[in-house]
């Protein structure tokens, strides 16, 4: 692998940038006609890569949009799996991915000094496009993780509507947080907590790793878990899928099998359905009606929560972190120096300086929080008036936000194979 | 017959798995928990080796366990790597087998085609939503309770303690106050009630806590408490170097401009004032008494003193001293929660901010034929005490709120006037001290000698510096010298100008001293070449210290000079007094406190009404 | 009764896209503005200047074996006997014994050149980019030594580990052009 790497770097001898350095020693005169050697670095072409990456990304996506929509077949998507997996997991080591690209462009979004590479904002922006055509195309086996989970699956148990409700908040959640450190430039929470790259790479934090394993266990028994109930970008390309132009259907002249719906792993089919629970209209209206009451209630006591709680969330930054650590030196002079403070310090850093750019961030994370504390709030309120919320089906439905566009069900389905076989 | 072979293969491929598995587990926690290349004992071996050279038996031994670590350390790296293609090697086969294996049932449904009804699903799904949303509240609100003030009455304290009270009662009438909004609630949805009622408890306690969790907004009618300290002779750990800001550098006592306030002082003393939050601590001493003074940094009044009397072991008569040495010449030291005074009487005394007396003992009359004049030093709740005279010489260090000896180091070197400092050398604290006839470095922690170089003779009566880890020494009658505090290896020797009394202050790059025949200097601290000397017509015993990058100095006449701290020594301003000032001024945020000979007086920015 | 609930449905479905497309359309159109102001940095690197060989970097990479390897710039060596970043400190003897060295990994060869100098190469195999070597060198010596990130096995993460625990913030993005900051006498 490190060869085919060499092939497409460039060896570039890079110029010196840093010139100083400490003369203690004067340079050598040699009489025996020594020769410095000659070094040169390699440099991995960077830019070749990452327009490797876009126009894969590009390709697969298409690949599986043709065969979901137009074909209706299961067989390329799977094949793409497999691709993604080798090339976009293991090869490419899986950074930066879209899940985490969400990071910075939010960061690109409120931080103008922040750089943000071409590339980085490609792989965000591209599957968002392709879910607003085509459903969400990116999950069904473009993007590694969710491959990974589909490959390893082999029975499908399915969770009851209540629990993967309650789960389904969760990356909602992760998502409003994630955006919240990546903004005040405290961590990259979806990076460190992700639980595929360590097997990807073969090696790293081992909590993540064993996370990983556990994740890619329970994916065998149920349908990608990772993708329902945690992926942060999920949760946003379902917004998109919602309203997509074009997205998966039922095959016309159902007959009612319920194959598809049973087969399906993330719960997107729904059957046919007649009210039978008898429940008079003015109870059902009243409790909607209290529901939409409360959902601003909601938001401003989320946002009242977290604005306390904004302060103790500051502690994740580095500033804040090295504040506290001088503090804490401070009081105990006979403690060893921690190298942070002896290092801040010596670059002539102040007290005073480090507590304003401190209590700069404090503030940024409280007012952020607040506003995280109302999203999550309203998310709660939206999550249950969408539970109030009665309706009488004549056939089976797909619901767009949840279709992961994996095909499965086209495999399934009795009447799709009649007509793939006729073609 | 097919399918029997692929879960048998599917059957020794989990077992592999698992148990590579458990091999890797168990050899990551080597790698990591352990590390083979930094075992103690092959460093403690190569220490004694490094002691004693030439022992051939332990150069072998330490050559052999070296390499057995080396060796143990890229076995585990490759066992990992091979171990992990391995793995996941086995994990392909095991998927592919067990997939082809259900292959065959996956096609038939299991589920029976009538499904539970879909209203009785989301009926329930609400219930979990509206739980696990009050769960949510519930553990946020735990969260925020605990963290905040529990963690603060941590850092402070004692008096965060009230404020939990407060905060546990506003709680109290918050959870009430939410009844009532429950009550009114009740008509609505049962269902509702989950979420709602602690959302409620919610919406009223957090505006209640929102105030204490900002303990600094509540006291601002009072006057602001200083942050920086100035606890010791020349500041904290008797750098010389302040953090203070905004120092006026120009004053003048007679027609008051920018002097806060001035003051007498009852009884004489050569020692210097140091400043703790909103206090100043100076002593005094004649024949009659020793005495501890405290005054107000705002208002200039003495708030209490306490007499330095019915100390056992204390001298009947007092040690003559000479009369610009005096019984009062060691300046006092606090850490903020403890004050400790030291005369030439060997008397010293311990007590709390508040100027109750805690400890006293007398450490045995120094033999001093000018007086004994080291300033103490606090280090925490240590106090380190340079006890070089004549009779029995020792470095003590002692904890401040008992006065018990922590540890005891007999010196060797001859009677001294001078003080001891702090540093930190690769984030460790060093001891300095200087003596006749070394420099010497200790370990404050514990006593233990890190280092001394030899070069010292007379009388001694500068105190050290030091400066990027590096120390500096200077006395007339010797030279100045740079040490490496690592290796306590002297790196240049200079004797151009040399401070007698006064005590040189280092930075990064220079160290400024000012002499007794009124020479001001600046040496390069790298290789110790004269950058810049100013001769004045005057004398100091006064240090100088650095505030805001400029230099404070008084001289013996009375005569103030600020120069920015350059190699150029550029003049700020240098103005005459009026007063004689032998002692070393002390700082804190906005303001410096000035004593002479027989007044102590706070110069602050006055704005122009 | 029946077209009612549908033509509702379709025209929140219309609103949606609208709102979608409008969505995409304004976040790209500021990151391209962002992004045209200047070039996004691509590499993470060191910076010598402020590297203060904390030895973190040994232990914080996400691989196994950390990323950053120590750098030897022969030009500004000074090919010194005694050398800080090869012999441990206060050592007696100048031979290449174990108990003389400080590398913990042996990553550092000594090859006699001349009297009075020796050449320093440093295996890269070996290294494990804990800077001992690094530290000794800044303190007593020219500084030649120094960590740098290898690039062919950087992972190039979206957030460098290290960078998070880096006490003097000298692991930094950087654009193509700076993807080694070498020191070159």
């Amino acid at each position: 692998m490190k060869r085919i790497l060499k092939i497409l770097g460039i060896f570039a001898s890079v110029s010196p940038l840093v010139a100083e350095a400490q003369n203690r020693f004067p340079k050598p005169d040699f009489e025996s006609g020594y020769i410095y050697p000659e070094f040169s670095y390699f440099v991995p072409d960077e830019m070749l890569w990452n327009t490797v990456d876009v126009v894969l990304l590009t390709i697969m996506m298409s690949v599986v949009a043709w065969a979901v929509l137009h074909r209706r077949k299961r067989a390329p998507v799977f094949i793409v799996s497999i691709i993604s997996v080798l090339y976009f997991g293991f090869f490419r080591s899986g950074c930066v991915c879209s899940i985490g690209a969400i990071q910075n462009v939010a960061l690109a979004l409120t931080d103008s000094s922040y750089s943000m590479p071409v590339f980085v904002f490609l792989v965000f922006i591209l599957p968002i496009i392709f879910t607003f055509l085509f459903g969400r195309v990116f999950c069904a086996g473009v993007c590694p993780f969710g491959a990974l989970q589909e490959l390893v699956n082999i029975r499908d148990f399915r969770l009851s509507k209540a629990v993967s409700s309650v789960l389904g908040i969760i990356p909602w959640i992760y998502l409003i947080f994630a955006i919240l450190y990546a903004v005040t430039r405290s961590r990259f929470l979806i990076c460190q907590f992700d639980p595929f790259i360590g097997i990807f790479r073969m090696g790293g934090d081992f909590g993540m790793i064993i996370l990983g394993g556990l994740l890619l266990v329970a994916s065998v028994f149920t349908g990608r878990p990772f993708c329902r109930f945690l992926c942060p970008y999920g949760v946003l390309l379902s917004l998109f899928s919602r309203i997509s132009l074009l997205h998966p259907s039922v095959t016309p002249k159902c007959i009612n099998c319920d194959l598809c719906r049973n087969a399906c792993p993330v719960d997107a089919i729904r059957p046919p359905y007649e009210n039978k629970i008898k429940e008079s209209r003015a109870a059902g209206v009243n409790r909607l009606l209290v529901y939409f009451v409360f959902l601003p209630l909601m938001g401003l006591s989320g946002a009242l929560l977290l604005h306390v709680a904004g302060d103790s969330f500051s502690h994740a930054n580095k500033n804040v972190r090295l504040h506290e650590l001088i503090m804490q030196n401070e009081a105990n002079p006979q403690d060893v120096q921690p190298v942070d403070v002896e290092v801040f310090f010596s670059q002539g850093g102040t007290i005073d300086e480090l507590a304003s750019r401190v209590s700069e961030i404090r503030r940024q994370f409280i007012s952020y929080s607040t506003i995280a504390g109302a999203l999550i709030g309203l998310i709660i309120g939206a999550t249950l008036i969408n539970l109030s919320l009665k309706r009488t089906r004549k056939t089976y439905e797909i619901d767009s936000a949840s279709c992961i566009n994996c095909g499965r069900c086209f495999d399934y389905c009795p009447k799709n194979q009649l007509i793939n076989k006729t073609e | 017959m097919n399918r029997k072979i692929v879960r048998n293969i599917a059957i020794v491929s989990a077992f592999f798995i698992v148990t590579f598995s458990i091999m890797l587990i168990t050899n990551y926690f080597q790698i990591r928990g352990f590390n083979p290349l930094q075992t103690e004992v092959i460093e403690t071996l190569k220490q004694i080796n490094d002691e004693n050279s030439g022992n051939t038996e332990l150069q072998e031994q330490i050559r052999q366990l070296d390499l057995l670590a080396r060796r143990a350390y890229f076995v585990s790296i490759s066992h990992l790597e091979t171990g992990v293609y391995l793995l996941i090697g086995m994990l392909v086969v095991f998927i592919v087998a067990i997939r082809y294996y259900f292959a065959v049932i996956k096609n038939v449904p299991e589920k029976e085609i009538d499904p539970i009804d879909e209203w009785v699903e989301k009926t329930k799904a609400r219930k979990y939503v509206n739980r696990a949303a009050g769960g949510l509240v519930t553990v946020a609100l735990l969260f925020a309770f605990l963290s905040s003030p529990y963690l603060d009455s941590l850092k402070n304290g004692k008096p965060q303690d009230e404020k939990t009270v407060m905060t546990e009662m506003k709680n109290e009438d918050s959870t009430l106050s939410g009844e009532e909004y429950g009550f009114m609630d009740d008509s609505a949805e049962v269902l509702a009630e989950n979420t709602e009622k602690p959302k409620e408890n919610v919406s009223v306690t957090a505006p209640d806590s929102t105030p204490t969790d900002k303990p600094d907004s509540t006291p601002t009618d009072e006057p602001e408490i200083p942050k920086v300290t100035y606890n010791n002779f020349r500041g904290n750990n008797s750098s010389a170097i302040t953090a203070a800001k905004n120092i006026p550098t120009t004053w003048d006592l007679n027609t008051n401009e920018n002097i806060a306030w001035k003051t007498d002082i009852a009884r004489q003393g050569y020692n210097s004032p140091v400043i703790n939050g909103n206090k100043i601590f100076i002593t005094g001493a004649d024949e009659q008494a020793r005495e501890l003074y405290c005054y107000d940094l705002n208002t200039g009044k003495l708030l209490w003193m306490l007499a330095a009397d019915n100390i056992s072991g204390s001298p009947s008569e007092v040690p003559e001293t000479s009369h610009d040495t005096g019984l009062a010449a060691s300046t006092v030291a606090t850490n903020g929660k403890q004050v400790c005074a030291i005369f030439a009487t060997g008397d010293l005394i311990c007590t709390d901010m508040e100027g109750k007396r805690l400890w006293a003992k007398n450490l045995g009359v120094p033999v001093n034929h000018y007086g004994y004049a080291s300033s103490l030093l606090s280090f925490g709740d240590l106090l380190i005490v340079q006890y070089d005279n004549s009779n029995s010489p020792k470095l003590l260090a002692l904890d401040m709120t008992t006065g018990a000896e922590r540890w005891n180091k007999t010196r060797t070197d001859k009677i001294t006037w001078s003080s001891p400092i702090i540093t930190y050398i690769d984030r460790k604290p060093q001891l300095i001290l200087m003596g006749n006839p070394s420099i010497s470095s200790y370990n404050p922690n514990n006593g233990e000698k890190n280092w001394s170089v030899d070069f010292l003779s007379g009388e001694v009566a500068s105190s050290p510096c030091s400066a990027n880890g590096l120390v500096f020494g200077a006395s007339e009658y010797s030279s100045l010298i740079a040490v490496d505090a690592i290796s306590g290896e002297k790196l240049w020797e200079t004797n151009e100008y040399l401070p007698e009394v006064s005590s040189p202050v280092a930075t990064k790059d220079y160290i400024y001293l000012a002499t007794s025949y009124g020479a001001i200097a600046c040496y390069d601290a790298k290789n110790g070449e004269l950058k810049k000397s100013i001769e004045t017509d005057t004398e100091f015993y006064s240090s100088p210290i650095i505030a805001e990058g400029k230099i404070y100095l008084f001289s013996n006449s009375g005569k103030a000079f600020v120069y920015l701290a350059n190699s150029e020594l550029t003049l700020v301003n240098s103005f005459e007094t009026g007063q004689r000032t032998f002692a070393t001024p002390a700082f804190t945020d906005n303001r410096m406190i000035v004593r002479s000979e027989n007044q102590l007086y706070c110069v602050t920015k006055k704005t122009i009404l | 009764m029946a077209t009612n609930p549908i033509s509702r449905k379709q025209f929140l479905r219309q609103c949606g896209s609208i709102a979608a497309g409008a969505a995409i359309i304004s976040v790209s159109g500021i990151a391209v503005k962002q992004m045209l102001k200047k070039d996004g940095d691509n590499f993470w690197q060191i910076d010598p200047s402020k590297c203060t060989f904390c030895g973190r970097c040994a232990t914080s990479c996400v691989l196994t074996v950390s990323a950053v390897k120590c750098i030897h710039a022969n030009k500004v060596c000074g090919y010194c006997d005694l050398c800080g970043g090869y012999y441990r400190a206060n050592v007696k003897d100048l031979n290449t014994a174990a108990e003389n060295l400080k590398c913990p990994t042996g990553a550092i060869f000594r090859k006699y050149i001349e009297d009075p100098y020796f050449e320093y190469t440093i295996d890269e195999d070996l290294c494990n980019g804990c800077g001992k070597c690094a530290k000794g060198c800044n303190s007593f010596g020219n500084g030649s030594l120094y960590l740098q990130v290898k690039q062919e096995l950087c992972k190039n993460c979206n957030e460098c580990k290290i960078s998070k625990v880096c006490p003097s913030d000298a692991i930094q993005r950087v654009s193509a052009d700076k993807v080694y900051m070498l020191k070159d006498g």
